[in-house]
């Protein structure tokens, strides 16, 4: 019989052990200087106006991802977080007082208490039931602001978001959103990079992998699916804010049920759980939902071959392969010199 | 109310034949398909256009709408669904989504996004005591109910219902006696694809037709499959015809919040007794 070596005790383990060698790194500033980065030589290319709006999703599919790729729950009404957030801090403008900041924490606030709320009847469910279960709750929250909610939200037709100046955010100014957008983009970066590669992260990625193991090593599952529920719903609602102050306007459009699509496309594009993949791929979907019906006018089509490609050929997305470009190089390098070492 | 009850009835019929087919590719393939309705909708604009081609023949154009879907649903099994047997949800999702992209797109290239008239084709009126129903409804229901025994006779009597009831329970298990069950899945697949064309060329006279009609009605017949239980024949023809009353009913007080009460009855549902796929 074979000895027991160091790789064989690795495959013998299971998937567990494949959790322990996804390279688990601390944050970095080269991965500020490279989104900032990234972010700040787009602008010359596309206007800044577009930047901030493909910022503002990229924050979501970043919120998105935490719950799809990291902890493996795929939610077809993310957007009602993001439609909390947006109609809490457009009401709290209109009603209450204007100061935007205070609206944006408001905002991140209520979505924060609906992910609390709905969190523990929402976490117990997996897979299919899941995602419809967040479906039908999407649902009622844009029935909620449509109608019976008509007369402070004013229904279909929604209402101005008009906030004024602030300290050092404008929302009237485009370039004042821009880098306030950016500076949120990168905060929430920041955060959750922090919260993947800490225990926490890994404990969720180990319940994506199996959840039974994970409650069977004694660990409380519900209470870690809870919090990441709540985190993803309040970045969301982060986003929703955002969304509120670029466009000075709210309506129910905001969180329409069969919008959710484009963010499952936008992290599947990327490649889903990875926080560079969220955001590779919500710049890439942005490009192509706003770009592409100017030049082709059956872009519906392109990206819906696009996501077969996807699905049945290119399963990593796009910072997948870009990935495991690099590290298939990386493995070359170390065995060339190796060779020429020996 | 007679009427609420009637259009409850009628609601639930057209939710029956829409939501059967998805029952069933659930049940016994596993894949949640999003691409259902695109069958639904298609038949719909096929039916425009033979309407439009045979000069008014209803009974004519239907059949051949519904016959023209067929070959369709049989592409879209072969291609896509027969390769996400076994995936894990995401990718089924995002694949049959895809897939309804492109229809939707296509039938936008072909006839226009501008929403299509059509008018009810019997025009004939029952009166019954001092209410007059409108006998094109009550058509719907009738044939709904026939339906529903003509699809319990093919389960319980037909070698080929009896295979898909045995592939429901256990698909190893009949696989080992030897059947090819795919082949069977994909009987049923067409089987659902058609029916689901045949409900859109019932609702098409009583509803606006445009193209994301399937899209809006795919979340109600996705209501109606969990509520009746995934791959269980009479709890969907129970729950289409409960929810179709729901709707109705929630209709008469306030009309606005027809559809949500479905969700709302599917959210209570799945808090209750949650389903494992």
């Amino acid at each position: 019989m074979e000895k027991p070596t160091k790789t064989n005790l690795d495959t013998l383990a299971g998937p567990s052990a494949e959790v322990n060698r996804i390279p688990v790194r601390e944050w970095e500033w080269i991965d500020f200087l490279v989104v900032g980065g990234g972010f700040l030589v787009l602008v010359p290319i596309l206007s800044a106006h577009r930047m901030t709006d493909i910022m503002i999703f990229c924050i979501f599919a970043m919120s998105f991802d935490l719950m799809y790729g990291y902890m493996g729950r795929l939610s077809f009404g993310h957007l009602l977080f993001l439609g909390t957030g947006a109609y809490c801090c457009g009401l709290f403008i209109k009603y209450v007082s204007g100061n935007p900041l205070l609206a944006i924490f408001v905002g991140i606030a209520a979505a924060t208490v609906l992910g609390m709320l709905l969190g523990p009847i929402i976490v117990r469910t997996t897979g299919a039931c899941f995602s419809l279960i967040n479906l039908a709750f999407n649902h009622i929250g844009f029935f909620l602001v449509l109608s019976p909610l008509k007369s402070i939200t004013n229904g279909e037709d929604g209402f101005g978001v008009h906030a004024p100046s602030f300290t050092f955010l404008n929302p009237g100014s485009k370039t004042s959103m821009y880098f306030f957008v950016l500076f949120c983009l990168l905060l929430v970066f920041c955060l959750l990079k922090r919260v993947t590669s800490s225990p926490f992260g890994i404990m969720i990625r180990s319940i994506k992998e199996d959840e039974n193991r994970v409650k069977f090593l004694g660990y409380n599952t519900f209470l870690h699916k809870w919090v990441t529920f709540i985190l993803a719903g309040s970045i969301a609602g982060l986003a929703g804010t955002l969304t509120a102050l670029n466009y000075n306007y709210v309506n129910p459009n905001v969180m329409d049920v069969h919008s959710n699509v484009g963010v499952v496309f936008a992290c599947l594009i990327g490649g889903a759980g990875s926080l560079y993949g969220a955001v590779v791929g919500g710049v890439v979907y942005m490009l192509i939902s706003n770009f592409l019906p100017i030049y082709i006018q059956r872009w519906e089509m392109f990206l819906g071959i696009t996501m077969l490609l996807i699905v049945f050929r290119f399963r990593k997305g796009i910072w997948g392969y870009i990935v495991e470009y690099f590290e298939k190089k990386k493995v070359t390098r170390r065995t060339i010199k190796e060779a020429v070492e020996r | 109310m007679i009427y609420t009850i009637l259009y409850g009835f009628t609601i639930g019929a057209i939710l029956y034949f829409i939501s059967i087919g998805l029952s069933l590719t659930f049940g016994t393939m596993r894949v949640i398909n999003f691409a259902h309705t695109l069958t639904y909708s298609l038949g719909v604009y096929m039916l425009v256009s033979f309407i439009a081609l045979f000069k008014g023949s209803f009974v004519m154009a239907g059949v051949l709408a519904v016959a023209v879907v067929v070959p369709i649903s049989y592409v879209i099994e072969r291609f896509i669904i027969r390769k996400l047997y076994g995936e894990s949800l995401d990718y089924t999702f995002i694949a049959t989504f895809a897939v309804t992209l492109i229809g939707i797109d296509s039938i936008k290239w072909i006839w226009g996004v501008q929403p299509h008239p059509l008018s009810d084709p019997l025009g004939i009126y029952m009166t019954i005591g001092e209410f007059t129903f409108p006998f094109y409804r009550i058509l719907i229901v009738l044939v709904a109910i026939l339906l529903f025994f003509a699809l319990e006779l093919f389960f319980k009597k037909t070698i080929v219902g009896k295979i898909v009831v045995a592939a429901l329970e256990d698909e190893e298990g009949v696989r080992c006696l030897g059947v090819k069950v795919h082949k069977y899945f994909s009987l049923v697949f067409v089987l659902g694809s058609a029916l689901a064309a045949l409900g859109g060329v019932f609702y098409a006279p009583i509803s606006a037709i445009h193209p994301y009609m399937g899209l809006s009605i795919l979340l109600l017949a996705f209501a109606v499959v969990i509520v009746g239980g995934m791959g269980n024949l009479r709890g969907t023809f129970v729950s289409a015809f409960a929810l179709g009353m729901v709707m109705s009913v929630t209709a008469r007080y306030w009309s606005q919040g027809a559809e949500t009460m479905v969700f709302i009855v599917m959210a209570i549902v799945l808090i209750f007794k949650p389903i494992d796929i």
